[in-house]
C-alpha cells in the first residue's frame, strides 16, 4: 500500500467535511473518489496534495508520514478542473517552471519537456499561450507539467468536466497509457459515475465525508451497499420501488422486460437511443424506468415483469443493503 | 457601424474633453486680460516665448513631477502591502477593509483643511506635542525642505486606498487555483508572490499608475488649501500657477498656456514610462 489515509477528520467552520475518512491505494491502482458536490471528495484530495491540513488523521505516502510535510516538498502531480496553467507563461514555460525551481540542468530539463510535448502532442503548442489553445490542449497540458514533477501520487480533480464528451473519451486512453496503472497510485474525483467506471480499479462512493462504499466497478454494480450507492451507480438508475414491510426493492432498469405474462401498466415516456430505448412505464408498484433492445416493438397493452432474482433489498429505515437469502 | 456605435462616446469626449483643449490652444496664441479689456488679441507665441523664460514655471514644473513621482511610488508601494495584508483571510477583515478606504472617500479639501490644522505652528497637536517634550518648533508648514513632504504625506495618506482597491480587486482575479499549482510545482509561498502574483498583478499596478501619476501631476485642491503653494513658493504645482495667471492676475492667456504646457509634459512624462516599461519587456499584452 504506497498511499494510505488513516481516520482523517476535517471541519470547516461548523461543517465536519470529512469524517473518519480512510483509504488505501496501492502502487500502480486507480481509486475514484465518487460523489456529489459537497460530499467531501475535492477536500481529500487536498489535504493528501498538503494544499490543506487535517484536523486528524494520518496521511502516508510509501510508508512516511506526509501530515506535516508542506505541499511543496510532497511530490504530488496534480491535474485541477480548471487546468491551473499560469495565463503569463507560454507552454513551454509553463512546464519549465517548476523543473527550473527542482533544479537540474538546462540541458536535461529541455529533454524531458521536449520529450513529454511530443508524446502529447503538443510540439507545436509549446510558445503558445495558455489562451490561445482549445480546452482538450490546455488538459493535455496540465496532464504534461503532472507528469514531469516525477510524482510519489497522481491526484486527479475532476481532470475531464470542463470538456465535452467527446473529448473526454479521446483522452481517456491518454490517462491509461500515461499516468494509471504506472508506478504511482492515482486517485481520480469525479462526479461523473461513467467515467469512474471507465478508468477506476476501484471506486469509493462518498457520502457526508464518509465513504459509503468501495469496492471494484462491478461489485458496486452488482452489489450496492445502500440505496444511494445503488442510485450513484447505473444509469438509468436504479428503481427503487415503494416500501412494503419496512423493504425497499432495487431492480435496474435493465432487468425490468416487457412480458405478456406480466403486470399491466402503461407508457408515460419513451427516449430511443439507437441501439436501445428507455421506457418510463406506470405500473401498481410505482413509475419505473425500463431499458429494452432498440427494436423492441410496444404493444396496445403492454406490461411488464423482472426475474426476482434481480431484485435488490434495502432496509427502508437506513437504506443499507439487506442480505439476501 | 462600428463608428456609429462609438459615436456617442466619442461624441462626449469631444464635448469635454476636445473641445475645451482646443480652446486652451487657441487661448494660448492669445493675449487676453486686463491690458487687453479681456478682450482676445492674437500675439503670436508670444506667451509660449514667455513660458520658455519663465523660471517659475520650470521650477513648478520640477516641483510637481517630484510631488507626483515620490508621492505615488510611496502610495505604490503602501497600497501593495496592504492589499496583500487585505487580501489573507483573518476575523474582521471586512472592517478593516472599509475603515482602510475612508480616507479615499473624505473631499480633498476637508482632509487637507484637517491636516493644515494638525499641522499648524504654533496651535496644531504635533507642535504641542513637541513642545511639551522640550523640542524646538519645527515650523512644519513653514519651512520650504519640509512643507513638500507634507503634501506628499497628505497625498499618501488620501489616495493610498485608492490604489489598495485597485490591487485588492486584481488580487481577487487570480485564481487560488494558480497558487496550489505552483506550491506542487515545488514553490514557497514567497517565490509564489515573485513570480505569480506579480506577474499576473503587473496590469492593476500599471492602470493605477497611470491614474495616479495623471491625478498627481494636475494637483491642484490640496496645495491651495494647505499651503497655498507656500512656504515661498516651495509647494506651488503647474495647476496653481496657471489658476494664479487666471484668477489672480486675470492673464487668462498665459494661464491657458501654462495649463497646455502641464498637459504636454504630464503627457510626455506617460510616454516615456511606457517607452521604459516596454524595452524592459513589461508591457507585453496579458491576455487570459
Amino acid at each position: 500500500m504506497t498511499l494510505q489515509l488513516r481516520a482523517i477528520n476535517k471541519r470547516f467552520g461548523k461543517r465536519q467535511v470529512l469524517n473518519q475518512l480512510c483509504l488505501d491505494v496501492a502502487n500502480g491502482e486507480c481509486v475514484a473518489l465518487l460523489g456529489a458536490s459537497g460530499c467531501g471528495k475535492s477536500t481529500a484530495l487536498r489535504l493528501i496534495a498538503g494544499l490543506d491540513h487535517p484536523d486528524q488523521g494520518s496521511i502516508r505516502i510509501n510508508g512516511a508520514e506526509m501530515v506535516d510535510v508542506p505541499a511543496e516538498r510532497r511530490r504530488v502531480g496534480m491535474v485541477f478542473q480548471s487546468y491551473a496553467l499560469f495565463p503569463h507563461l507560454n507552454v513551454w514555460e509553463n512546464l519549465e517552471l517548476g523543473l527550473r525551481m527542482r533544479g537540474g540542468t538546462a540541458g536535461a530539463r529541455d529533454e524531458r519537456i521536449r520529450s513529454v510535448l511530443e508524446v502529447l502532442q503538443l510540439s507545436g503548442q509549446a510558445r503558445q499561450r495558455p489562451s490561445q489553445l482549445s480546452g482538450g490542449q490546455r488538459q493535455r497540458v496540465a496532464l504534461a507539467r503532472a507528469l514531469l514533477r516525477d510524482p510519489l501520487v497522481y491526484l486527479l480533480d475532476e481532470p475531464m468536466s470542463n470538456l465535452d464528451a467527446q473529448l473526454r473519451e479521446d483522452l481517456r486512453p491518454q490517462l491509461r497509457r500515461l499516468m494509471i496503472g504506472g508506478e504511482q497510485p492515482v486517485v481520480y474525483v469525479t462526479h461523473d459515475q461513467q467515467e469512474a467506471m471507465a478508468l477506476a480499479d476501484r471506486i469509493a462512493v462518498m457520502r457526508e465525508g464518509c465513504i459509503e462504499q468501495i469496492g471494484t466497478p462491478r461489485e458496486l454494480y452488482l452489489q450496492p451497499a445502500s440505496t444511494y450507492v445503488a442510485q450513484f451507480i447505473g444509469r438509468p438508475q436504479m428503481n427503487l420501488l415503494r416500501a412494503k414491510d419496512g423493504v425497499i426493492t432495487g431492480i435496474r432498469p435493465d432487468d425490468l422486460r416487457l412480458d405478456s405474462a406480466g403486470s399491466p401498466c402503461t407508457i408515460l415516456s419513451r427516449e430511443w437511443f439507437g441501439a436501445n430505448q428507455m421506457l418510463l412505464v406506470r405500473c401498481d408498484r410505482g413509475d419505473l424506468r425500463l431499458v429494452c433492445p432498440g427494436e423492441t416493438e410496444i404493444e396496445a397493452e403492454p406490461r411488464v415483469s423482472w426475474p426476482s432474482a434481480s431484485e435488490h433489498h434495502f432496509d427502508a429505515v437506513s437504506g443499507r443493503r439487506l442480505p439476501s437469502d | 457601424m462600428t463608428m456609429l456605435l462609438a459615436a456617442p462616446a466619442l461624441l462626449l469626449i469631444a464635448v469635454v474633453f476636445g473641445w475645451p483643449m482646443l480652446r486652451y490652444a487657441w487661448l494660448s496664441f492669445h493675449a487676453d486680460s486686463v491690458l487687453t479689456g479681456l478682450e482676445p488679441v492674437a500675439n503670436g507665441g508670444a506667451n509660449w516665448l514667455r513660458l520658455v523664460a519663465d523660471q517659475r514655471f520650470w521650477l513648478d514644473a520640477g516641483q510637481t513631477a517630484r510631488f507626483a513621482l515620490i508621492s505615488v511610488g510611496l502610495e505604490l508601494l503602501l497600497a501593495m502591502a496592504i492589499a496583500l495584508l487585505l487580501h489573507q483571510r483573518w476575523r474582521g477583515r471586512g472592517a478593516v477593509r472599509a475603515l482602510t478606504l475612508l480616507p479615499w472617500a473624505l473631499p480633498t479639501t476637508m482632509m487637507a483643511l484637517g491636516w493644515r490644522w494638525i499641522f499648524n505652528t504654533p496651535y496644531g497637536p504635533i507642535e504641542v506635542l513637541v513642545r511639551s517634550l522640550g523640542l524646538n518648533s519645527l515650523d512644519l508648514l513653514s519651512t520650504p525642505s519640509i512643507t513638500w513632504l507634507v503634501t506628499v504625506f497628505a497625498d499618501v495618506w488620501k489616495t493610498t486606498p485608492f490604489i489598495t482597491l485597485i490591487l485588492l480587486a486584481g488580487l481577487q482575479s487570480i485564481p487560488e487555483d494558480l497558487y496550489s499549482a505552483f506550491r506542487l510545482e515545488g514553490g514557497t509561498p514567497l517565490q509564489g508572490l515573485r513570480r505569480v502574483t506579480l506577474p499576473l498583478l503587473l496590469p492593476y499596478i500599471l492602470l493605477s499608475l497611470l491614474f495616479r501619476l495623471a491625478q498627481a501631476f494636475g494637483v491642484f485642491d490640496l496645495v491651495q488649501v494647505l499651503t497655498g503653494g507656500g512656504p515661498a513658493g516651495s509647494t506651488e504645482s503647474i495647476a496653481l500657477y496657471a489658476y494664479l495667471n487666471g484668477m489672480r492676475f486675470l492673464d487668462f492667456g498665459y494661464s491657458a498656456t501654462v495649463m497646455l504646457a502641464g498637459f504636454l509634459l504630464l503627457t510626455a512624462l506617460i510616454l516615456a514610462g511606457t517607452l521604459l516599461l516596454r524595452s524592459c519587456g513589461l508591457l507585453r499584452p496579458l491576455d487570459r
